[in-house]
């Protein structure tokens, strides 16, 4: 008996695509299992890694130094007034000023710095921000400054040994 | 005039166009947004970033390697982890111990390249105490920058 189906004309409607669909779909599912993302994160730049004394690594006889700016940091234990647990804060000081867990207050206290320096002919290139924490300071904090002192339009940022 | 007659058309096979619109958006999306064949010596699993709204992106990594920072259960030694000379990841002990310490490996990855930085990845948690050896090495290695990595908010 003959089958009715063969008979039927079979209609080219375009180029075959799937060959196409399989390499792209490999080549598709190679790049997801090879290629790595590094999204979600980014960089604060220091040029200055460490310093010994707070003012800059190298030493260049002819040419001016910078003018230092200190800035402690502590992490310090403190009750949360609402759940009465103990959470770790962070305390900076600079001169005369100390601000507690607070980064736009010290934002805007490093910023009037900069101003009085700025006024006091020192230009903002040429100050040295030197963050000193001691031994027990947490990193995290330490960045919390760090961020301060860039929101204040600091440049020069960098660590000196532990206290 | 003749006029052509619409010839009736018949679906042989499945419309693969969208297909084909939406896997290569993807392929470009990958070829741009990923990265392939560069091993930074980055731990991804094992650390937190602290969190900050500063900051940069590395455009370009030809320059740097990044140094894995972490806190040990006890002891003053930090816990360092980074490439070795093959670009393989390795612990890296900070201390002289008689073998290679970070400073002999960061001044081999520096060689006489003037602008090589590294990308510190330490844990938020950590202490100041553990990052600073990081940081002499670095000094000591005569490194131009170094970079602190941190999360995105």
């Amino acid at each position: 008996m003959k089958l009715k189906v063969s008979e039927k004309i079979h209609y080219e409607s375009g180029p075959n695509m799937t060959p196409l669909v399989d390499i792209i779909m490999v080549i598709l599912i190679f790049m997801m299992l090879t290629g790595t993302f590094a999204v979600g994160e980014w960089y604060l730049q220091s040029n200055m890694p460490m310093t010994e004394k707070g003012t800059g690594g190298t030493s260049v006889s002819n040419v001016p130094l910078d003018e230092p700016l200190e800035i402690r940091v502590e992490t310090i234990p403190r009750i949360d007034p609402q759940s009465g647990l103990t959470v770790e804060v962070w305390v900076a000081s600079a001169g005369r000023i100390q601000v507690e867990n607070d980064r736009a207050a010290l934002t805007s206290q490093l910023d009037a710095m900069r101003q009085k320096l700025n006024a006091a002919n020192t230009p903002t290139s040429r100050i040295q921000v030197v963050i000193s924490p001691g031994r027990s300071t947490r990193y995290k904090h330490l960045v919390e400054v760090y961020q301060a002192a860039l929101e204040a339009k600091l440049e020069k940022v960098a660590f000196s040994r532990s206290r | 005039m003749k006029v052509a007659k619409l010839t009736p058309t018949r679906e042989v096979a499945p419309n693969v166009v969208p297909l084909i619109d939406i896997v290569m958006c993807l392929i470009v999306f990958y070829m741009l947004v990923a990265k392939f064949g560069i091993e930074t010596g980055a731990d991804r699993a094992g650390i937190t970033l602290p969190l900050s709204l500063q900051g940069i992106q590395l455009t370009d990594r030809g320059n740097t390697i990044d140094i894995n920072v972490r806190q040990p259960a006890m002891g003053d030694e930090p816990l360092v982890s980074g490439l070795d000379e093959q670009g393989r990841p390795v612990n890296i002990p900070v201390a002289a111990t008689g073998g290679r310490t970070l400073v002999d490996l960061l001044r081999f990855h520096r060689g006489t390249n003037k602008d090589f930085k590294v990308n510190i990845r330490a844990d938020e948690n950590l202490h100041y105490r553990f990052l600073e050896p990081v940081l002499i090495a670095c000094a000591e290695a005569r490194v131009a920058a170094v970079n602190f990595a941190t999360r995105q908010p």
